[in-house]
């Protein structure tokens, strides 16, 4: 009975009460070395984000792991959509063998590397075609959100038509006919939203992100929030 | 800082030069160089509690660590003189020569640790508060409608996305992501539905793994848990968009969540969501990522609203008591605002400058 009493509170130090108090001396030392400008200090934060690199390489790997394994049951188990998962090694491959017999240069004295052509017409095309389809994504969400279901989503709309009629040529020209009496430009318009609504509205965002994010810190550092390691 | 007084003879043809050695003889780097009219105590940028502002001296700062580096910098004796420049005739003042040392406090950011003491006190003030009686918290409809999401994707027998996005582990909105996976998990567990967790970075996956498999655990179905739950897919931006939206687009999830660090896949992944037909709720503190992610989802949650999510999903009063010191902090600058735009108008109307400075000096970062 005795040893088991002393075993849970072994555990309780090891997996809670040793965490705990890691957390809480690396936190208040993070956060004071905001105040003190000391050599010391300048020293630990330095050390700290070594020691987060060494620890993300590491992770990384890991990380590679996971994703090689998931996807070797995938197709060994031949679930559905098994073939894609082949894409994976042969993407990795593509890159990686190439990487080698470059020696990791992309590019030497004599022109590109296989490493250089890879990354330019494999990897860099890849990426800009995945960017490039945000294009068509942003005019299928604009579509969305004009359908005007509450009075947000028709601020939204307002504030969304202003700015388009006010980026293109047309849009300025039936401006000035229909509302040129106004006296006010488009253009007037358009930078009083963006300076003014638009501002307060991101800042009002900012202000209450700031605060959470604080107050998130605090709970981390001072125990309070210990989801991360399981109830007691 | 090197500081020395005002001359009349200080006119906008004469030049002055910074100068700076390590050395005991010669060795002198050309630190500085301005017209002698310019550079007083007053263009000096810092508060009036940590800095006596004069327009009779110059003052002027050198960045030895431009120089020497920051190792070599700290310590080590220096030599300066100031070579004051006119008509291609120059006068070398007195060498002056001084050893380096670190400051243990930044007085200049007092005005924020003020602050930071203050939140601090109403943090443990709300803390010890919730432990005697409960607080009312508002609604969260987007928090209120996991439980109808979840609920769903048993229903349709089909899985559960939970995206926490491109942050790493020191990003406070990956870290509040990770604890709303927890209580979602914990659901997802109860109900015997399905949740899948694409990754971008390994460490955030690491520590998701352990929220999932102790969230399981806490619904009493350890066996249920599975190790593919939590996957890495890449470290690169537009791969990890690419990956999930084929996940999505193939699996038809019946309800997919989007909480934490975002960028410009949000709206990749989002929209591939909405035409998918799940139900979207999102939360991110990336303020230029909100509106792709109001118009394609069916909740969002606005950033502060984030970092609330754990607690008001937990119900546990310690955590709750937590979103009444973010109450507390609104309230705080709120009313900063105001009194500021007040005392500042009123200094400017009577022009009270160095009054309407230190409130100025009040309310900035340095």
């Amino acid at each position: 009975m005795a040893l088991s009493t002393l075993v849970k509170k072994y555990m309780k130090l090891i997996k809670k009460q040793i965490p705990l108090a890691i957390v809480f001396i690396f936190g208040v030392l993070t956060l004071a070395s905001y105040y003190v400008p000391h050599k010391i200090s300048v020293n630990y934060i330095e050390m700290m984000n070594k020691w987060e690199n060494i620890v993300a390489a590491f992770a990384f790997l890991l990380g590679l792991f996971s994703l090689f394994f998931s996807h070797y049951h995938k197709i060994s188990r031949k679930v559905d959509g098994w073939g894609y998962s082949i894409f994976v090694f042969v993407g990795f491959l593509a890159m990686v063998i190439p990487a080698f017999m470059s020696e990791g240069k992309q590019s030497t004295p004599a022109g590109a590397t296989l490493l250089g052509w890879a990354f330019r017409y494999i990897y860099n095309a890849l990426s800009a075609t995945m960017f490039a389809v945000l294009a068509f994504y942003i005019v299928s969400t604009a579509y969305r959100s004009f359908r005007i279901k509450s009075l947000q989503a028709f601020v939204l709309f307002v504030a969304a038509f202003l700015l388009i009629l006010g980026k293109v040529p047309l849009g300025q020209i039936i401006w000035d006919s229909v509302l040129g009496w106004t006296g006010a430009g488009v253009d007037q318009v358009i930078e009083w939203v963006m300076s003014v609504p638009a501002v307060a509205g991101k800042r009002g965002i900012m202000i209450g992100i700031s605060i959470g994010a604080i107050v998130t810190s605090f709970k981390i550092i001072f125990g309070i929030e210990r989801q991360y390691m399981g109830k007691d | 800082m090197l500081k020395w007084n005002v001359r009349p003879a200080d006119t906008p043809d004469v030049t002055y030069q910074i100068y700076v050695s390590s050395m005991e003889t010669g060795g002198w780097i050309k630190a500085d160089e301005f017209a002698a009219d310019a550079r007083t105590g007053k263009d000096i940028d810092l508060p009036f509690w940590a800095w006596e502002v004069s327009a009779k001296e110059h003052a002027v700062k050198v960045e030895l660590s431009n120089f020497y580096g920051s190792a070599q910098s700290t310590g080590a004796l220096f030599h300066f003189k100031v070579t004051a420049v006119k008509d291609n005739n120059s006068y070398d003042s007195q060498v002056v020569s001084a050893k380096t040392v670190s400051n243990w406090f930044r007085l200049d950011r007092v005005n924020n640790l003020v602050l930071l003491i203050v939140i601090i006190i109403i943090f443990f003030w709300a803390v010890s508060h919730a432990k005697r009686k409960g607080l009312f918290i508002r609604r969260i409809a987007g928090l209120d409608a996991i439980d109808e999401a979840i609920g769903r994707a048993t229903e349709m027998g089909k899985p559960i996305y939970y995206v926490p996005g491109i942050g790493g582990m020191s990003s406070i909105s990956t870290i509040a992501s990770a604890f709303i996976l927890g209580e979602v998990s914990k659901k997802v567990a109860q109900y015997d539905s399905q949740i899948k967790v694409p990754h971008y970075d390994p460490i955030v996956m690491t520590v998701c793994k352990e929220v999932v498999k102790q969230a399981f655990l806490e619904a009493g179905r350890p066996d249920s848990y599975r190790e593919d739950i939590n996957q890495f897919i890449s470290q690169d931006q537009f791969s990890y968009a690419a990956s999930v939206d084929g996940m999505i687009s193939r699996e038809k999830p019946a309800a997919v969540f989007f909480m934490g660090y975002f960028m410009a896949e949000s709206l990749l992944m989002a929209e591939v969501g909405a035409t998918s037909g799940a139900i979207q709720i999102a939360g991110t503190d990336v303020e230029s990522q909100l509106p792709f992610f109001f118009t394609a989802c069916d909740y969002t949650l606005i950033g502060e609203e984030l970092y609330a999510a754990g607690a008001y999903l937990s119900k546990e009063p310690m955590l709750l008591s937590a979103l009444k010191v973010q109450d507390f902090g609104k309230l705080l600058v709120m009313v900063s605002v105001f009194f500021g735009i007040i005392l500042v108008a009123i200094g400017a109307k009577l022009h009270w400058d160095p009054f309407v400075e230190g409130i100025l000096n009040l309310f900035k970062a340095y």
